[in-house]
Order: structure tokens, then sequence, then C-alpha cells
């Protein structure tokens, strides 16, 4: 029998379990092949729906299944810590001592903030980067009268590139509705000298936020936060005072990552953009935020990205060489209001172009953050 | 991004040289990551950026140039731009 162990019960590590499971159905079948995915609670968060609930367009629990309602019922759900990966051995130790022989790992662990590494962001800053804290934005934004909001990325890098732009619009809107806007700034930074990263999506953006009186400070690294003086400064000298400030907290890759010796600096995975293997291991491979890749760490990534990753392994599984290539497809969403979106699309060799904001766009975003968990988590198409 | 430090770096050993392949990298861009690996390595670390992004034949030295940093070359490669560049500072 072959062992395919999944690493992570999230965007990457759900899909592409139930891929793999479907491509290699007879194996799985007959007991040849044995599938078992790893997560820590077993609970499966759709984060994409955070900055959703900050503006109540989702409520709380909607962001969450049963990780074992997602699989495959002949696939294996493990809940428990990853504690080290041992590739020298082919095994995966968990926190308590259980370990998982594997013929084949995918590692989707994603990626872990870390708001402790800018000095007063957990005591300053309010954030949507995981449910707890996009409740609290949301209950903060409830009882906002007016005043000065500033919006910030703290580290780099961080998931869904674009939601610092997404979360600014949506403010925007939703001090209109509330019939305080006049009463409010907006203040939007970013690390470097634009709104966002290419021309092509900054020079758009960069218009709407004029065109919506938002104040714009280029570039602006974090240095600290003052939570008594309200106040975050940066690198290059300058201090905004704030009465709500929204920040984005640095990430980093899972600890074992680092503790198995499978990581850079930060804990991501040195991986071939193109198999999707890691560097120098032939029979581990990675999707996901959990890649040291440079394009956007976004579930849309990792949901193209496991179209490679189950061809390669179902073709090692049946003892073929794995030569499927993840071409950097990608797909997001930007929000642009609480009712209009446009989207990137782009691959490794064509950069992305945004149509103007449309109601229609982001109605296909409402439709696809329905039918998520069935079309992609579950992989039924 | 395929990183390869060199030997670590020494008063005498030449400068460890990092390769930033940020080639397709439109979200979040090449310059974030330039901007990320800096932040990450030691002073006197040389990078290597390569982008085939056009925008970063002007962002890349508007940055450095403010951040304070070198940019020692950049050559024209089939479909992409190599940037040369090396930390000055903290
Ligand atoms: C506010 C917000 C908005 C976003 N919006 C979008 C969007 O509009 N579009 C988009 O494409 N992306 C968006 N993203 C990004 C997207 O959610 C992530 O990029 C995506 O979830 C990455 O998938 P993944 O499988 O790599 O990791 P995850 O989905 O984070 O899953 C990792 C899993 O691994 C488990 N795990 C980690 N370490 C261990 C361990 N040691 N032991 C056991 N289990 C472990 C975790 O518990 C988790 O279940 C958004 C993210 C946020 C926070």
């Amino acid at each position: 029998m072959k062992r395919v162990v999944i690493l992570g019960g999230g965007i990457g590590g759900t899909t592409v379990a139930n891929r793999i499971r479907k491509a290699l159905e007879g194996e799985v079948a007959t007991g040849q092949v044995q599938i078992q995915l790893i997560d820590r609670e077993g609970i499966h968060a759709y984060q994409p729906g955070y900055l959703m609930v900050v503006f109540e367009k989702m409520r709380p629990e909607e962001t969450r299944r049963d990780e074992a309602q997602l699989l495959h019922k002949s696939i294996q759900l493990v809940k428990g810590e990853v504690e080290k990966v041992d590739s020298a051995a082919n095994k995966v130790v968990v926190k308590g001592g259980k370990e998982l022989p594997y013929d084949i790992l995918v590692i989707a662990s994603g990626s872990v903030i870390h708001p402790e590494l800018t000095p007063g962001f957990v005591e300053g800053a309010h954030s949507f980067y995981d449910l707890a804290n996009a409740q609290k934005l949301r209950a903060a934004l409830h009882d906002f009268k007016g005043g000065k909001i500033v919006v910030s990325v703290a580290g780099m890098p961080y998931k869904c590139p674009v939601a610092p732009l997404e979360v600014t619009f949506m403010l925007d809107d939703f001090l209109r509705s509330q019939g305080i806007r006049d009463k409010s700034e907006i203040h939007y930074t970013y690390p470097i000298p634009k709104v966002f990263g290419i021309d092509t999506v900054a020079q758009p953006m960069q218009r709407l936020m004029g065109e919506r009186g938002v104040t714009i400070h280029v570039p602006f690294n974090v240095d600290k936060i003052d939570p008594a003086a309200k106040t975050i400064k940066g690198v290059e000298g300058e201090t905004i005072p704030y009465d709500l400030l929204i920040a984005i907290p640095p990430h980093r890759g899972a600890d074992f990552v680092g503790t198995s010796g499978l990581g850079d600096k930060g804990n991501w995975i040195p991986t071939d953009r193109y198999l999707l293997r890691a560097e120098g291991k032939e029979n581990i491979f990675v999707l996901g935020d959990a890649t040291n890749i440079p394009i956007s760490k976004a579930g849309s990534t990792a949901d193209y990205e496991a179209e490679a990753v189950t061809h390669n392994v179902a073709s090692m599984i049946r003892g073929e060489a794995p030569t499927t290539r993840y071409e950097g497809r990608v797909y997001c969403w930007i929000m642009t209001g609480l009712a209009q979106a446009t989207y990137i699309k782009f691959d490794y060799l064509h950069p992305p172009h945004p149509p103007t904001p449309s109601f229609a766009h982001y109605w296909n975003k409402v439709i696809y953050n329905r039918t998520y968990w069935d079309l992609t988590a579950r992989a039924l198409f | 991004m395929s990183g390869s430090a060199n030997a670590p770096t020494t008063s005498s050993a030449p400068p460890s040289r990092m390769v930033v392949d940020a080639r397709g990298s439109w979200c979040p861009g090449p310059l974030m990551e330039l901007v990320r690996v800096i932040k990450e390595e030691p002073v006197g670390t040389e990078f290597e950026l390569l982008s085939n992004d056009e925008g970063s034949r002007k962002d890349v030295p508007m940055w450095l140039e403010k951040a304070g940093h070198q940019l020692v070359e950049v050559r024209s490669e089939t479909g992409y731009d190599r940037y040369i560049v090396r930390k000055s500072h903290e």
C-alpha cells in the first residue's frame, strides 16, 4: 500500500486531498493507496470570509465547517499538531508521539500571523486576519462616530495582497452609509512608493482612492505603534496619529517548517515554482501560503496549484514522472465598495488588467463565497 | 523566489548574494519582494532581483534611492531584467 499524507486542512489541503482521491479513485477504493490528512483542529476556516464579517456581509459561523464533512469518506482525518517532518525517514511526527509514515507528503500548512512582531500592534491595532479580531473590528466600526482611520501593512509577505485596498474601499462606503464620512478621514499606507505592487493595478486603485478622498502615505514601512499616544510610526520618519488603526500583521510560515529544516528565514518552503516540489525533496509537494513562490498568498493560488499537485502525485503513485506545471495562475476579486468589485487574473507571463468595478463582479464573488464549500473544498466538479 | 545565500559575510569575504526570482510576481509585485528580503538579510548582502514587470525599471531605482541602498547594475536579459542591489544599511 502507498501512503499519501496531506498536512493542513485549509483551502489548499482540503481541495487537494479530495482531488487526489478522485484522481486515484480505483487505487483508493481497493486499498492500494491510503490518503490521510492531518489538521490541528479539524475545523476548516474560510478566511476570505473574515473581511465580509467585518462589514456584516457574512456571519461568523458561515466561515467555518467541520473538516470531516468536507473530506471524502475514504480520506482519513487525523486531528493533531504536526511537530516535525522527518524527511530522511519519510514520516510526520504529531504532538503526543504519533507518527505517520508517507510515500508522498503534501504540505499545505498555510501561514501564521504574528502581530507581536510589530511593537504595539497587539495593544494598539485592529485587524481582520483572524475571526476573533474581525468580530472586534466589526464592533469597533459599529461604535465609531467619526475620526481618523489609518489602514496599514505591518509586514511582508502577507496573505491576500489586495486586502488592504479592499478594506479601505469598503470602509469608505461603510462610513458613507452611516452618514459619518464627512466627519472621518481615511489614510492608507503602503511599504513601496505606490498603493500596490504593479502599475496596472496601482494606477486605477490610486485613482479610485483620489475619488473617494483617501489620503495616501507611501512608502511607509511600519516601525512601531504607540497605543497610548495612538500613533503609528514608519521607518521613513513619518508618524501618523489615528483614532482607529486597521493593520495587517506580519506573517511567517508554520513553526514545524523551521524545526524540520525545510524552510527559509521566514519558515517559507523553497518550492519549484512549476512542479511545486519542495526543493531537493523528490516526494514532498507544497502548495498555498506555505511556499516561498513570490506570488499572492491566496486561496485562489492554492486552488490552481492543487490541480498540478494532484496530477503530479497521481503520476508518482503510478510510477510515472511528475510533469504537470503550475503556470502561476491566480484569480482574485478586489472589493471596491460594499457592493462593487473588480478582479485580477494573471499567470507568470501575463500581468493582470483589472476591469472597471461593477456590481456584477461583486455578485460573482458572493456566488463564489456561497459555492466555495462544494465546488472548491469538496472539489465536486 | 529561489534564494541562496553563500558563505557568511566577514570583512574580508566577498558579500553573500541572493537570487530573488520575482518573474511573474504581479501580486504583490517584484519591489515588494525586494523590500521584504532587504529587511531580512544583513548589511552588505547583494541581491539579484529578476523581474519581468516593466514598472520595475522605474520603481526599483526610485525606491533604492529613497531607501538609501545601492543599485550596482541593471542587466537586460531575454524577457526580463536583472537588478543587482546591495544592502547599504540597517
Ligand atoms: C481577511 C482575509 C481575506 C482573504 N481574502 C482572500 C480572497 O478574497 N481570495 C483569496 O484567494 N484568498 C484570500 N485570502 C487568503 C486565503 O485565505 C489564504 O491564502 C488561504 O487560506 C491559503 O490556503 P492554505 O491551504 O495554504 O492555508 P490555510 O487555508 O491557512 O490552511 C492551513 C491549515 O493548516 C493547519 N495547520 C497549520 N500548521 C499546522 C500544524 N503544525 N499541525 C496541524 N495543522 C496545521 C491549519 O490549522 C489550517 O487548517 C484571505 C485571507 C484573509 C485572512
